[in-house]
């Protein structure tokens, strides 16, 4: 559970695809928003799944940026 | 008098999103939204894909459930169509009698498919706009079946990429040299070509259409030339024309609402969002369709920030994308004006970036299979548009 999500508000356009698939780590206001944490693999799984490819996923133990 | 509030003329996501964003954002006047169909708004992208395979249900693909609109106070009127506007008396006229009057408009009818006048009548020939029409076509994607589309863009692409996986034998006919060329080129058109000739589709490229033989279904399609091809079913796909005409008469534009970048017309509290507006695009200076499923998201949205009165936003490059063949493909920015496309990756692999340049600045781009590509693409572009606004981004990084 290392991996941090963030979400670039001016490329979301609120599809809501990682909603769907990790509900407990993003919120759909009017683009999508971080509320909280979750399995490193759901987290690069709504990455991969953004049609807008907003989400930047940074692995907090190493620094690195895992997406994209 | 109480507020008559706000009225949404279009119930797809333009509309949905515009009605969403004002009740997240604290209005509480009323919000009205007239839908042509009888289906409660619902989501596109899936009626080429998902829906068409029957892999996803239709009432799945509705934005919201039915208790959302009851919770929202956001009245549904389905089944119905505006005839007119008066902006003076500031009310819509429906089909069938009745008007709405209005604090504020929302111009949301989106677009109609282009159809071909030889082909009308014939029950077997499909447009694809509508959940309904998804349906209908769905029946008909037997395998073994033999399946036409005539015009080879995105919609006609995503229905050959469905239809081929049901079993179907599918033959693309499109006018130009390659798919999208006119967007594209020829050079990534021919990509596209590749893909679904290695598929199996049959491609027909650079055909033109005579016209098509039948009783009461076309049974064949007649090519330039006097060519006859047998079909069971036919998909026309050559683009849509915004779906305006009704507002003839009230000093609005008819062939795309012009809008600024915030989503106002040139009538008071009248805005437009989506296929049926012609926003200005800051980026190029002009007036332009979108016709993507970002651009009417992003401008319900912003109207519903205008109307409130707060800042709208600075409208994102356009961005669309589409799955064919468990590919993802992507695009952003403004390919029209560009002069030089240069390529990374493997195209033969389905893993490649086109990227489109005006005098050597990128100005578009194309990923296939790399979504990875796009934000670095997409801040690229950016800086050709917006340079200072980068510089002065990296200095406030730095400070």
């Amino acid at each position: 559970m290392s991996y941090v999500p963030t979400i670039d508000p001016g490329a979301c356009a609120a599809h809501g695809d990682c909603v769907d698939i990790a509900p407990e780590v993003f919120r759909l206001d009017e683009v999508a928003v971080v509320i909280g944490t979750g399995p490193d693999d759901l987290i690069l799984d709504a990455a991969a799944a953004c049609p807008s490819v907003a989400i930047t996923v940074v692995d907090d133990a190493s620094g690195e940026t895992v997406y994209p | 008098m109480e507020d008559p509030g706000v009225v949404i003329i279009g119930g797809g996501l333009a509309g949905q999103r515009c009605a969403e964003t004002l009740r997240r954002r604290g209005y509480e006047h009323p919000i009205r939204i007239v839908c042509a169909e009888s289906d409660a708004p619902y989501d596109r992208p899936p009626l080429s894909k998902d829906v068409l395979a029957g892999a996803t249900e239709p009432e799945e693909v509705a934005f919201r459930p039915a208790w959302w609109y009851e919770e929202k106070q956001v009245d549904l009127l389905l089944g119905c169509r505006a005839k007119s506007l008066d902006p003076r008396q500031r009310t819509v006229a429906l089909e069938g009698g009745g008007e709405l009057r209005y604090g504020e408009l929302l111009i949301a009818t989106g677009s109609a498919a282009r159809r071909l006048p030889f082909l009308e009548g014939f029950e077997n020939v499909h447009y694809l706009r509508t959940l309904a029409d998804s349906r209908r076509l769905r029946d008909e994607l037997v395998p073994g079946a033999r399946l036409g589309i005539i015009g080879a863009g995105f919609i006609g692409q995503e229905v050959a990429a469905t239809a081929l996986r049901a079993g179907v034998e599918v033959t693309m006919i499109e006018a130009l040299e390659a798919p999208l060329a006119g967007i594209v080129g020829e050079r990534v058109g021919g990509w596209f070509a590749d893909l679904h000739r290695s598929e199996g589709v049959t491609m027909r490229l650079a055909t033109m259409l005579e016209g098509a033989r039948g009783n009461g279904s076309v049974e064949e399609l007649v090519l330039a030339g006097g060519e006859r091809v047998a079909f069971d079913s036919v998909v026309v796909g050559i683009g849509s024309a915004p779906a305006t005409q009704w507002l003839q008469g009230s000093g609005l534009e008819t062939d795309g609402v012009k809008t600024d970048a915030a989503g106002r017309t040139r009538l008071p509290d009248v805005y437009a969002a989506g296929d049926a507006a012609a926003s200005f695009d800051p980026r190029l200076g002009v007036h332009a369709r979108a016709e993507h499923w970002d651009a009417a998201a992003w401008q319900g949205a912003a109207v519903a920030r205008s109307m409130l009165g707060d800042y709208p936003g600075t409208p994102p490059l356009p961005s669309f994308w589409s799955d064919q063949y468990d590919v993802r493909i992507q695009y952003v920015g403004h390919a029209g004006r560009a002069d030089g496309v240069y390529i990374e990756g493997d195209p033969g692999e389905r893993d490649f970036t086109a990227v489109f340049t005006q005098g050597a600045v990128p100005v578009a781009g194309v990923a296939v299979g790399r979504p990875r590509s796009i934000p670095r693409l997409r801040d690229k572009i950016e800086r050709g548009h917006f340079p200072a606004a980068h510089i002065e981004q990296e200095e406030a990084r730095a400070a």
